[in-house]
């Protein structure tokens, strides 16, 4: 019955029962903290509002290609790098299957 | 009758395919009925040799003998085509049979009538007779003829829309590096027939012995292989190839990319057990690596939702390349953290089946409804399509590994067992992860959070059925992992780690 | 007298049909280059078959103590010729579908899977 509810990695063990465990502890102590809060805030008034230093917006969501736009500005050059390997052009593919070949021959012979 | 299931399961689906033409001719329904049932049986007869194999050992079937236990010919020469079907062979019909038995009811409610509903079924059944006949064959040129056979029924599902010009454009890239891997997987195996004059794995096997002629078929088979399991630098077919088949046939390109990946193991493994360098292990490995990070940067910049999970999808190769491929660099010494790596390759394979299948019928899903896969213009569809919403969540966290679900269970054996060979290999897998998850909170965020959108109603029971039983897997396999590690993937990495004298006495020894 | 002749010269048309693949621009041309390789590969299998004054490999009426040649190579090349066959056809036929959308052959302007 043991075995069957964790398994046994090299170091040590992985039990998702015993993580859920203390999932739920820990999701207990975030209510208590969040309970502790102050309510005397006011619904449905600017106080909800998303802060968007200071401008007003109609519709301030935020689209998915603009999540993590700091991140992929920065890694620019790569990124584009990345997609202009992946050309579309079957003969570049072929080619680097010749490339895997000629490596896989020197590595083995 | 249950002696020969292994063949059934291969047989029927192939018979089935082609009747199903005819039978619809009749009516519809009774071409959907018997898709349904020919993938019930199939799925059953895979159950039935699953179950022998776990309990008796090795399972080999000898076509066209009398006695389908009778290997060796007079004169002790095994001279009739054989499935040998052992553990780990029985693990991958398993997957694929699980995956056959979600995809095909989804399929049936996804594909329109009048878009030759009829051919996608015939070409989806023989695609799946060929991964069970790659999962359980015993012998080299049976193994290219089924890779052949599921080229060819791969290339015509992916091509199949052809009122659009994707599809056949990414049918004809993936046909031509298929058949490229097949004809050099067909050149290697001439090799070792012209050496020891067989072709059976279980004897050239026990006779390979590192000569010059065994390193080139070493090479050839592996220049091939690598290219079919999608690792990079030769992984271009596959973002194409997964992105532009219809949803629910995408389940099967993806149980066919890891019965090659099987197909590369039980050559290097079994075949050439011991005459391999370790360099052949860490070629694996980095390639593993490579993939991992190329398609994880590459799926950040999609716009197109169903190529964003396709590159999820090879990506999640890279993880299963490295914890099987640390097993293959430690395999002279066999320590114990190299069969922790390996049985956490394995059983990736069988969490990432269920989580990309799973993200893989919500694209469906989702472009039934809105008719589009475009990230910039779909939004908000959580409201209208909640079970839908809560299937990609569940699966994009299985897929980026997060506890408590089955994809943290199988990434913590390869970390742990990659750690201790080289503590970067854990690194980059943990980086790529993280990226992965963020990827995939872009795509949720962009696919189904925001204001209300409206949705076409009357999303089929069907697909909630299907979603809902690879859900209900994910959550399974995630929770209580332990049993599944210790029945089905220790056997399987076992056969692979040092069951090769099993595999050569079950089809030499009598 | 012939040694390793024939392995040599389907190893250079094998590398012929990769060469094709890889430096010609219309796909009708890459589907050449594809046959080529097929072509390589079948000629391969078929002469592994060769026993030196070997007789073809049929019983009846074959002389007392004659050595055969191989009998499998043959089939296993006759497997592989039909197999060549479906995958040439499947080809062409995305060729003449792609042709029929994009109206050019040229893989340089068949790009819109990229990126």
């Amino acid at each position: 019955m043991e075995e069957t509810l964790k398994i046994i990695t090299g170091q040590g063990f992985w039990s998702p029962l015993l993580w859920l465990a203390a999932a739920l502890g820990i999701l207990l102590l975030a209510f208590f903290l969040w309970s502790r809060g102050r309510r005397e805030y006011k619904r449905g008034t600017e106080q909800e509002l998303p802060f968007l230093s200071g401008e007003r917006a109609e519709d301030p969501r935020v689209g998915a290609s603009h999540l993590y736009w700091g991140f992929v500005e920065a890694l620019k050059p790569f990124l584009n790098g990345l997609r202009d390997w992946h050309s579309g052009v079957i003969t570049d593919y072929v080619g680097w299957f010749v490339v895997i070949l000629v490596v896989v021959l020197l590595l083995v012979l | 009758m249950s002696v020969h299931a292994p063949i059934l399961a291969i047989a029927v689906p192939l018979l089935g395919g082609f009747a199903a033409p005819l039978l619809a001719r009749i009516h519809r329904k009774v071409r959907d009925l018997w898709v349904l049932l020919v993938v019930f049986f199939s799925g059953a007869c895979v159950g039935y040799v699953a179950a022998h194999i776990l309990s008796s050992g090795i399972w080999v079937y000898v076509l066209g003998a009398r006695n389908p236990q009778e290997t060796l010919a007079p004169g002790g020469f095994p001279i009739r085509i054989m499935l040998t079907v052992d553990a780990m062979s029985a693990f991958m019909g398993l997957i694929a049979g699980f995956l056959a038995l979600v995809a095909f009811p989804f399929a049936l409610k996804y594909i329109p009538e009048e878009e030759g509903k009829t051919l996608a079924l015939t070409l989806s059944l023989l695609l799946l007779a060929g991964i069970l006949g790659l999962a359980y064959t015993g012998d080299l040129f049976n193994f290219f003829v089924f890779l052949e056979v599921t080229s060819i029924a791969a290339c015509g599902i992916i091509g199949f829309r052809t009122w659009i010009s994707r599809a056949p454009e990414a049918a004809f890239k993936t046909m031509v590096l298929f058949s490229l891997s097949g004809l050099f997987f067909l050149l290697a195996s001439a090799f070792l027939y012209g050496e020891y004059g067989a072709l059976n794995l279980a004897y050239l096997s026990a006779q390979i012995k590192g000569t010059l002629v065994d390193k080139l078929a070493l090479a050839l088979f592996l220049a091939g292989l690598i290219m079919k399991v999608a690792a990079a630098p030769v992984h271009f077919w596959a973002p194409d190839a997964y992105g532009e088949a219809p949803a629910a046939k995408t389940l099967l390109l993806v149980v066919n990319t890891q019965v090659s990946l099987y197909g590369l193991w039980r050559v290097l493994f079994t075949l050439y057990g011991g005459a391999l360098s370790a360099g052949v292990g860490w070629l694996v490995t980095s390639l593993g690596l490579l993939t991992m990070v190329v398609a994880a940067f590459m799926a950040l910049v999609q716009v197109d939702l169903g190529r964003l999970v396709a590159y999820g999808a090879v990506s999640q190769i890279g993880y299963m390349m490295l914890g099987v491929g640390v097993g293959l660099v430690t395999l002279a010494g066999r320590p114990d953290y190299g069969f922790v790596a390996m049985k956490g390759g394995i059983f990736h394979m069988l969490n990432d089946a269920l989580t990309v299948g799973l993200l893989f019928l919500c694209v469906g899903a989702v472009e039934w409804t809105k008719g589009t896969r475009d990230l910039r213009e779909l939004g908000g569809l959580g409201h209208g399509l909640p079970g839908v919403a809560l299937c990609f969540l569940l699966a994009s966290l299985a897929l980026a590994g997060i506890p408590p679900l089955n994809g943290f269970a199988s990434k913590i054996l390869i970390y742990e067992g990659s750690f201790r060979l080289s503590p970067i290999l854990a690194a980059v897998a943990v980086l790529a992860s993280i990226l992965l998850l963020a990827v995939f909170a872009r795509a949720f965020h962009g696919a189904f959070l925001g204001p209300r959108a409206e949705v076409k109603e009357g999303l089929p029971w069907v697909f909630l059925l299907s979603m809902g039983a690879l859900a209900v897997g994910i959550l399974v396999l995630g929770l209580v992992p332990g049993f599944f590690v210790e029945e089905l993937v220790a056997p399987a990495a076992k056969a692979l780690w040092h069951g090769r004298a099993l595999y050569l006495a079950a089809v030499l020894g009598g | 007298m012939i040694g390793n002749l024939p392995f040599v010269v389907c190893m250079i048309l094998v590398a012929l049909g990769l060469w094709t693949l890889i430096a010609k621009r219309n796909l009708v041309k890459l589907v050449i280059g594809m046959s080529l390789v097929t072509s390589g590969v079948n000629l391969f299998l078929v002469s592994l078959g060769y026993v030196r004054g070997g007789i073809p490999p049929i019983y009846t009426y074959a002389p007392a103590a004659a050595p055969m040649v191989l009998p499998t190579p043959q089939a296993l090349t006759l497997t592989s010729i039909v197999i060549g066959v479906a995958t040439t056809a499947l080809m062409l036929a995305f060729v003449v579908v792609i042709y029929r959308h994009k109206g050019t052959l040229d893989v340089r302007k068949i790009r819109d899977l990229r990126g």
